[in-house]
């Protein structure tokens, strides 16, 4: 009962806040230039709409730029604007003069986070599911595409993207609640990620937890090329890095000399 | 019974700087505690201390006689507090950062109405806590240090920011929590006149060494013991030789005898004599300190 009111607690925090927008643009920003594009198009787009991998070629049109730059980045930031709510309002002293349990705290804020992660994703998929009929409604000459959706593939492929995320957040989490300035946490999470996409070629480029969508959008859509296959599933490694660096967030936070 | 007691309370924030030094703060139940000392002297690490958002290093800090570090959560349940500048989420109204705060005491909503009522903050609607003057700022702070009716109220500096009326309606409103709802509060401040008319019990802090700590009384009874008469005669030398007639004893400064406080009728007995043994007597006043003057005095010396 103490954690789900201190969930609450932290959800009622991001109303109105900069993370809260930034899932809807993060969202809906790719999905939004494929409409626009399609719109002005649409007199090309005929033989599109009518083809039998319709949505596949929407999915993977729309992930490219999701997976390999959008979802880093936009965690690196969402988790960073989430902390920086207590930290501008000078309000991490109030939080932990409160009767509540440091492992609450710490746990309550994160499945925020984790939430609106999949806040994300279940908006995207919207954004692009839209991104596909409207221009159908609008233009007669755009049939409502008859190929199936292929539910039961996306649906995996989005857990698996959902799980490669886990490991950039609890890292950014962990650097969040480490300082104060906003800048290192951002500037550590840019690094790293740049770091990861100049070491993709390297044939364990999938030890970097920041790769793991990237390498997830080159097998799910056959552009794995000749980069060696990782040995083990990347999610399972996925799991693990989010395990070690929860666990690890978690002890340097309750270690802090002070908490406010 | 103690609300807050520390024992040899000590704190360094590195080798060479100790922010606390033996700190031993006794807060007794249903009163309230001036905790004064000047920018700098230790107020808030001890508050911090006291609320465990510092990390202890040595001695013990009890509350409500248990040892905080073992009770944490139970007893942060019964304390409300505000520490340095004030914590609310700018972009939130004031029931919103109530009603954050409703949640995790899992008090009753309505009590949100009735603290912002309480605090003055009623009418402030959708407008975001970021656009509240520095005054509405404290308010709402007081009003979430109060949303669930704790017994042990902790204020750093409560009236930081208001102007004269909000001074002294805060004050009325601390005053009247202590005395119809029984509850106890530890206030720290730098200005003694802020709160000389308000608390019952004060300890003085400077450089983190506790220097004064008892009630008001006696804080008082240290102004009078620090009152002294001053003559100012023709001759001080022979003056001095017939007031210490008088079994006083005086001491001569330059251009002025100085004797401790004594009755009307024997002041008058001793400038008759004065007058009579041809030494002319220029002015008599009483030179007091107040409670401003005795604190400087304490942190001085």
């Amino acid at each position: 009962m103490d954690f789900i009111n201190s969930f609450q607690s932290e959800w009622l925090k991001k109303k109105r806040s900069l993370a809260s927008w930034l899932v809807i643009v993060g969202a809906f920003f790719t999905p939004s230039i494929i409409l626009l594009a399609r719109i002005k198009n649409a007199h090309k787009l005929s033989e599109l709409y009518a083809a039998d991998d319709f949505w596949l070629r929407l999915w993977n049109q729309t992930w490219e730029s999701m997976a390999a730059f959008l979802l880093p980045i936009g965690i690196v930031l969402a988790v960073s604007l989430i902390t920086q709510i207590e930290y501008k309002n000078s309000t991490w002293k109030q939080l932990h003069a409160t009767p509540q349990r440091f492992i609450t705290i710490f746990f309550a804020k994160f499945l925020v986070i984790v939430i609106m992660l999949a806040e994300v994703f279940v908006l995207f998929n919207v954004g692009m599911y839209l991104s596909a009929v409207i221009p159908s409604m609008l233009f007669k000459s755009l049939p409502y595409p008859t190929a199936p959706i292929p539910y039961l593939n996306f649906l995996k492929i989005n857990i698996n993207f959902f799980l490669d995320c886990l490991p950039i957040l609890a890292l950014q989490y962990l650097i969040s609640l480490q300082f104060r300035n906003f800048l290192v946490p951002v500037g550590t999470g840019f690094v790293i990620w740049f770091l990861g996409i100049g070491l993709l070629p390297w044939e364990y480029s999938y030890v970097f937890p920041y790769n793991h969508s990237t390498l997830d959008f080159f097998i799910s859509s056959g552009q794995f090329g000749n980069r060696k296959i990782p040995p083990f599933n990347i999610q399972t490694l996925a799991l693990t890095y989010f395990a070690l660096f929860t666990i690890a967030g978690y002890v340097l936070y309750v270690a802090k000399k002070e908490k406010g | 019974m103690y609300s807050i007691e520390t024992v040899n309370l000590t704190h360094k924030f590195s080798e060479q700087e100790t922010a606390l030094n033996r700190v031993n703060i006794q807060v007794i139940e249903n009163t309230i505690y001036g905790f004064l000392g000047p920018n700098g002297a230790g107020k808030t690490t001890t508050l911090k201390l006291i609320l465990g958002l510092l990390k202890k290093q040595q001695g013990e800090i009890l509350v409500f006689g248990k040892r905080f570090e073992k009770h944490r959560v139970e007893t942060l349940r019964r304390i409300g507090s505000m520490i340095e500048s004030p914590s609310i989420y700018g972009h939130l109204t004031a029931f919103e950062n109530l009603r954050i705060l409703q949640k995790v005491y899992g008090c009753p909503k309505r009590r949100i109405e009735e603290v912002l009522e309480l605090v003055g903050l009623a009418r402030t609607g959708n407008k975001k806590a970021s656009q509240f003057s520095l005054g509405m700022k404290q308010r709402l702070s007081i009003a979430i240090a109060l949303l669930h009716n704790p017994t042990l109220l902790i204020l750093d500096e409560p009236t930081n920011g208001l102007d004269p009326n909000g001074i002294l309606e805060i004050r009325e409103l601390l005053q009247s929590l202590n005395q119809n709802h029984g509850i106890t509060l530890l206030i720290s401040s730098h200005l003694l006149p802020e709160i000389e008319k308000l608390v019952t019990h004060i300890g003085i802090i400077n450089q983190g060494s506790l220097l004064f700590q008892g009630t008001l009384a006696e804080l008082i009874s240290k102004r009078q013991q620090n009152s002294f008469i001053i003559f100012e005669t023709s001759n001080d030398s022979k003056a001095s030789h017939t007031i210490n007639e008088f079994s006083t004893i005086s001491r001569i400064e330059p251009g002025r005898i100085v004797i401790p406080v004594l009755e009307k009728t024997k002041i008058a007995a001793i400038n008759q004599k004065l007058v009579q043994n041809d030494i002319e007597v220029y002015q008599i006043s009483k030179i007091e300190n107040d409670l401003e003057k005795i604190f400087f005095d304490v942190i001085s010396e």
